[in-house]
This record gives structure tokens, sequence and C-alpha cells, in this order.
């Protein structure tokens, strides 16, 4: 059986937790409890004929007390860098991740989630922000925890560039 | 005294609720301390064999440690007496409970030590402490969002007012609302491409529009006046600047601070050659030499009632005349290179207001 790590980074509070939660047992809160340290989820996927597990990482939340530990993208084989579209704070944080992950993980698929797409009177991201991210020529999914919308098909989509690989 | 000691170890390790392994060769822990309650479900899923009881594979049961590893041995190489901490990490238990451990790596008696311990209300303490300030800064952060949107909103309700008032005052020549409109927004874009703040931008988008306020000091008889102006009536002509400058400063508010600079300069000239105080290059406010460029290119562009509207290479080659005489060649020559731009806000704010007064 292929095992497979898989990040998700993030600024707090950006839904990294919702949407593992939504993924791998179809939960959803609208509460907001800040993770510390790491939790490890699986999920078994298939990608073709193949069976695949993934080891599913949810890191805490950068902000300005916590920074992400090299060690916890060591060894993975594909990262979700998650954006908040409701703020555009958790923009800037992406970028600075996605430079991190370059550099202590190489070139591992990486791809981009804008979440809370359910909250469309509050989107803030701006045409700029959108045309920097497409520069990266890297996936980017609209993902909704709270609605479902995209979450299945991002854990898809990266497995499926992880096989590629 | 040994008995003391081994009494004590393990009532010191219950305590701190932790678990001793020594590193095997074989690379299995050997379990060196009693097992808590809460390790037991974990080990069992980290047992090889009937035949190793106390050896356990904890990297099968903690993927987390399988990432800390590289990290331990590399800190056992190093006989470091100081634990290596792994930081904490989650696992949930059969019976669905949270159970938060962390791991450390330390060098003991020549031996490779790896010590998992529960984290307790230090944890808990922790969590809370970064919740709160989590909490906090969403807070600040929408607030400040809020204050963005607002100040946003009351910057253009400023700017209609502005913009509504300056229409006024040049209700009696040939200006109209969208002239003034237009200045304001080739300014802005002149601004933006010299990389000003956004702030300085918005300013003069504000600002520029008012460049002709004074005019409201200037008498009919010599603001209307059909034919030439006598030598006297331009005098009183040119006192617009000033009178615009005495309507706009001292307010200690930036846009009209800049808006005073501008009347006051707008008619100055690169070479020295204008009014009212005939300053000349640098000397004269950028803000103004902007404005002087953008005004007399929609002046000429646009019919007047003593001129016909000029195309636009008619309009050009006569600015170029005029570049290092009238106009900063520096600025002639970024405002030429933003033409198309210039061009797409000379279609699209036309003639709105078919409320202006003709004179005929
Ligand atoms: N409307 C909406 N809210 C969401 C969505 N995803 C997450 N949230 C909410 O956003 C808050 C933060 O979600 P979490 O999943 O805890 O965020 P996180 O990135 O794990 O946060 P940290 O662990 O602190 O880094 C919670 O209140 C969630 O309910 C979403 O798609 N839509
Ligand atoms: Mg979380």
């Amino acid at each position: 059986m292929i095992q497979k790590k898989i990040c998700l980074l993030g600024a707090f509070a950006v839904g990294k937790t919702s949407l593992i939660k939504r993924y791998v047992s179809s939960l959803y809160s609208d509460k907001y409890h800040t993770t510390v340290g790491v939790k490890i989820d699986k999920k078994l996927v298939s990608v073709g004929d193949k069976a695949l597990t993934l080891m599913i990482w949810d890191v805490a939340g950068e902000d300005d007390y916590t920074t992400l530990k090299p060690t916890y993208i060591r060894g993975a084989g594909g990262c979700i860098i998650v954006v908040d579209t409701t703020r555009p704070n958790t923009f800037e944080v992406a970028l600075m991740l996605h430079g991190r992950v370059k550099e202590h993980a190489g070139d591992i698929p990486v791809l981009f989630a804008l979440n809370k797409c359910d909250l469309k009177e509050k989107w803030l991201l701006e045409d700029k922000h959108l045309n920097q991210l497409a520069a990266f020529q890297l996936p980017i999914i609209k993902t909704s925890a709270k609605d479902g919308l995209g979450v299945d098909a991002m854990f898809q989509a990266l497995a499926e560039r992880m096989i590629e690989v | 005294m040994t008995t003391v000691v081994s009494k004590v170890l393990p009532a010191l390790y219950s305590a701190l609720d932790m678990v001793i392994f020594v590193r095997q060769p074989c690379g299995l822990f050997q379990a060196v301390s009693d097992l808590p309650a809460w390790s037991q479900f974990w080990l069992k899923l980290a047992q090889p064999s009937q035949s190793q009881e106390q050896n356990y594979a904890l990297t099968e049961a903690f993927s987390y440690l399988s990432y800390f590893m590289p990290d331990a041995e590399e800190h056992w190489k190093q006989s470091a007496l100081a634990p290596l901490r792994s930081g904490p990490w989650i696992e949930i238990d059969e019976l669905h409970q949270e159970l938060v451990l962390e791991a450390g790596a330390v060098w003991v008696e020549d031996k490779p030590v790896l010590f998992i311990q529960r984290m307790g209300s230090e944890y808990y303490q922790e969590v809370e402490r970064l919740q709160l300030m989590r909490n906090g800064l969403l807070v600040r952060e929408e607030l400040e969002l809020e204050v963005q949107r607002r100040t946003l909103k009351i910057k253009q309700r400023e700017e209609e007012i502005a913009i509504k008032l300056v229409s006024l005052t040049s209700f009696r020549d040939e200006e109209t609302g969208a002239h003034v409109r237009r200045i304001g927004l080739y300014a802005a874009a002149m601004a933006k491409a010299l990389n000003w703040s956004q702030e300085r931008i918005d300013d003069i988008r504000v600002a520029a529009p008012m460049h002709d306020i004074g005019k409201i000091g200037v008498p009919d008889r010599i603001l209307l006046k059909a034919g030439k102006l006598t030598e006297a009536e331009f005098s009183i002509m040119k006192r617009h600047t000033e009178i615009g400058a005495k309507m706009l400063e001292h307010s200690h508010i930036p846009t009209l601070d800049m808006a005073a600079d501008i009347a006051l300069c707008h008619h100055e000239r690169w070479d020295g050659s204008g009014y009212p105080m005939g300053l000349a290059g640098e000397d004269i406010p950028i803000t103004a030499r902007i404005t002087t460029i953008v005004d007399v290119y929609d002046a000429l562009v646009h019919e007047r009632v003593y001129k016909l509207a000029l195309s636009e290479e008619e309009t050009i080659a006569l600015m170029l005349e005029q570049r290092g005489k009238h106009f900063d060649p520096y600025l002639l020559d970024i405002f030429l290179g933003l033409l198309p731009v210039m061009r797409r806000i000379r279609y699209q704010v036309q003639e709105i207001d078919d409320l202006i007064v003709r004179a005929d």
C-alpha cells in the first residue's frame, strides 16, 4: 500500500482543520477551535487502479506567535496551501508559506485552496491576488468546508498529482 | 539507596505521565518504565510479536514519530544531554478521546533514550492562550477591514461633493462637470505611474479638479468676455490662481493642502515664464506640474466656445513643442506613455450634465 504524507498549511483560522474534517468525516462545525500541535488523519483514496493512503497533516496555523517548523513539511508528498477568501491577510501568508515549502520540501505537488467560498458577500480577494496565484501555474481550487464545495475534488486532485510524480 | 531510587523514579515518571524507552540496535524501543494506562492501547499497536514483549515499533503506532526519528537519531549521534523535543501531536484513542503527546530524545548513560509524555494542563493553558489571541486577531482584522470599507465610502462621498462643488463654480464659464472629473482621473493615472502611495493618488484625484476654483472671484465681464482680454483684464484673470490658493489653504487637510498648491501653481511653466510667481523647474510642486499637463491636454482635445477641438495628433504635436518650455519634460514623457489610458478616460467620462447653462 502506498502511503503519502500531505500537509495543509495556511494562516490561522483559514479552515485547515475544517477542510480535513469535511473530507475525512463529512462533518462541519461553525465553532473555532484553534489547532496547537499536529494532528494526522488517514484516508484511503483510489487513483485509477491504485489505492493510496493519505496521511493528512493538520499543522498549526501560522501567525505572529507560532511559525511553521521545517520538520512538519519534511517528507511530504504534497501540500495544500489554504487561503481564506474573506481575509486578504491570509493571502500574504499563503505566498510566504509557498516559498517555505519550496525551500524545505523541494518541488512537490502543491495546490491552493480558496476556502470559505460559501461567504460570497464577504469575498475580498482581488484580481491582482488571483493573477499572482495564477502565475505559479499551480491548481487553484475554490472550496467550502461548510457546504463541501470542492473539498473531495481538491484532495483527489492532489492524490492524482502525487501518483503522477 | 538503590531501593529508594528505584521507588522514586517510577513515581516521578508516573507524576510526569511519561513512558521511557531505550532505542535498541534493531530499531525497536524497549520500555524501561511502567506503562501508564493511556499508553497501553497504543503500545499494543506497536508490538511486533509475542517474543519481544517489552520491545515496541513505536513509529507503527505513532506516524508522527517516524518524522521525528531522523532528528532524534541526529541528536543521539551528538550524545547531547539536553532533550530534543518533538513538539506536541494529537492522537485520537479507541474511545474517541483526544490524547496530546510529546516526545523527547535524550542521551543518557551512553544510551539513546526516547520519552513520550502525555501533555497536561500546560498544553491546555497554551491552547487557551493562543485561542484568545487568535480570536482577538480575528476581531482586529475584521475591524480593520470595516474601517477600510468605511473610509473608502467616506472618501467616495467627499470626492463626489468636491466634484459637485467644483462643477458649480465652473457653471459660469465653459468648464463642465465631466472636464473636472477627467482632470482628476488623468492626474491619478499619472500619480499611479509614478508609483505614489494609494493615499496620495486618491488625494490628487480630488485635488486636481479644484485648480480653477479661484475663478469664482473673477468678475463675469472678464471671465465671460468673448474677445481678447486687455492687459488690465488679463492681470485680474491671472489672480484666479492666488484666489484659489487662499480659498483652499490652511485647512490641514492633505487633499486641500495639495489642492491649494495646484490652484496656485498650475499656470507656472517649467521654463519660468508662467504666473503668478514665475517659478521654474522643480520649484513648481509636482502636483501642479502634472495638473498643467493634463489640463492643457483635455482643453485642447475638446471644443470650447472660442475654439474647435483639435485631433489627438495635433494636440500631441503642440504639447511636444512645449516640452521643457511650458511642461516638465520628464512628466510629459510619462504622460505620452500613458496616452491609451488617457484616451480611455476621455471616452468614458463624457458630458453627462445637460444641466450646464450654455452662454449662447
Ligand atoms: N463560512 C465558512 N466558515 C468556515 C469554512 N471553513 C472554516 N470555517 C470556519 O472558520 C473558523 C476556523 O476554521 P478552522 O478549520 O478551525 O481553521 P484552521 O485553519 O484549522 O485554524 P488554526 O488551527 O487556528 O490554524 C471556524 O469557525 C470554522 O467554522 C468555510 O468553508 N466556510
Ligand atoms: Mg486547525
